[in-house]
């Protein structure tokens, strides 16, 4: 695509923060999937970080250092999730190892290559829910080999002062939604699946507003945000 | 492309070098970017949302966004602090727009001509940022220079100089294209 001088405009007053609503929206997917245009954003940036390095710096304390690594360790999905396995694996590996002396090479090939296939299996979700509204997504669920279920939210949710985000889930029509998290901003969030049956394929998980505290119901009473079915990760 | 930052290449490549460690999982990196870039990162925010309680979440939501989003940073695209500050604008941003937290009240006091000076002021003599943004005229500077470091909106830019919204729109944008111009 060819970038004309209100494209260029256009970059520059996504940089400043002007834009809001569609108009904003519109240039994020421009960003995405227009590389010209990326690098005009990229180049009003540039031109305008001078700003942000001449600010005086302010105080930021441990508080704030302890919070941010506290809101971290609650959303490291990347890292293999339970040590415990992994090394209970590493205990095993001598008699791998032994195994693969005895036989052939080839043995600790396939050690290496079912260290590898364990480690992944770990750190890939098991099922993801990909929760939107209409076309718009809005967040994804993943669960993990290890129980773990972690919800990633992939846009801004705007929720009003009071108000809070609830996290459903419907394990079977029978017994019908259960809360499973709640949150006053948009984040990722480990969801408590504890009680309840590994979810399925197909499972329903979905967003909505509802008091800070949480439903008085302890069934959903606000608008959906967003919600999707889960689908086994390829 | 140019860029008139007074931060040192040497801070680029510690920064670059630490959001590929986060990236990795290596949470000692994040501490690396908090030791250097948070003190200045409050303060960014604090100049748009004016509340100190205000710009530590924005720079803790920033910082979460970082250690999620690390994978993302592709050093080919661009530099690594404009991505860092980036993220925090953004968070910044956020709470700003938010009108259910901010009301109007709050907004800010100060004049429009000095608090547009302060900022130029603090800019290198020798920034192109500030030497092109001197050739505007006075109020079609102000709007660039509000919007960017205080995160004014384009109504609120209007309600603060006086003037109809599309005036204010139209100012921003050929004050944007003179800037391109005059930059390069």
């Amino acid at each position: 695509m060819t970038i004309t001088p209100d494209d260029k405009a256009l970059a520059g007053e996504y940089v400043l923060g002007v834009l809001e609503g569609e108009a904003k929206a519109a240039v994020e997917r421009r960003v995405a999937s227009d590389a010209d245009f990326a690098r005009e954003v990229e180049s009003w940036r540039s031109r305008f970080v001078a700003f942000d390095d001449t600010t005086e710096a302010q105080a930021a304390g441990d508080a704030l250092w302890r919070n941010i690594e506290s809101g971290v360790s609650d959303t490291t999905t990347r890292e293999p999730a339970s040590p415990s396995l992994w090394s209970r694996f590493w205990n095993n590996l001598p008699a791998l190892r032994a195994a693969a002396l005895g036989t052939s090479f080839a043995t600790l090939l396939l050690a290496v290559g079912l260290s590898f296939a364990l480690r992944a299996a770990y750190q890939q979700p098991v099922m993801i829910a990909v929760l939107v509204d209409g076309n718009r997504t809005g967040a994804v669920v993943q669960t993990f080999a290890d129980g773990r279920v972690v919800l990633l939210p992939l846009t801004e949710i705007n929720v009003p002062a009071g108000r809070a985000i609830e996290v459903w889930t419907l394990p079977s029509r029978e017994r019908g939604p259960v809360s499973v998290g709640l949150m006053n901003q948009a984040r990722t969030l480990t969801l408590s699946l504890k009680d309840l049956p590994a979810p399925k394929p197909d499972q329903l998980f979905e967003l909505t507003l509802e008091p800070a505290t949480g439903s008085p119901t302890g069934r959903p009473t606000g608008p959906i945000l967003f919600k999707g079915n889960t689908a086994l990760a390829l | 492309m140019t860029t008139d930052s007074p931060a040192d290449s040497a801070t680029e490549a510690q920064v670059a070098a630490a959001i590929v460690r986060c990236a990795a999982g290596d949470r000692a990196a994040l501490r690396v970017i908090y030791d250097i870039e948070a003190g200045r990162m409050v303060g960014v925010a604090r100049r748009m949302l004016r509340r100190q309680d205000l710009a530590e979440e924005a720079v803790q939501d920033a910082f979460m966004r970082l250690w999620r989003s690390a994978r993302t940073f592709d050093p080919a695209k661009g530099a690594a602090r404009s991505w860092l500050y980036t993220i925090l604008r953004n968070c910044a941003l956020t709470v700003l727009r938010d009108e259910n937290r901010f009301t109007a009240d709050e907004g800010i006091a100060e004049e429009v001509a000095p608090m547009t000076e302060n900022a130029l002021a603090r800019l290198p003599e020798t920034s192109a940022l500030r030497r092109c943004l001197e050739r505007l005229d006075p109020p079609r500077r102000s709007v660039v220079v509000l919007a960017y470091v205080h995160g004014l909106s384009h109504g609120e830019l209007a309600g603060k100089l006086g003037v109809p919204l599309g005036t204010v729109k139209s100012w921003v944008r050929r004050s944007l294209i003179s800037l391109q111009e005059c930059m390069g």
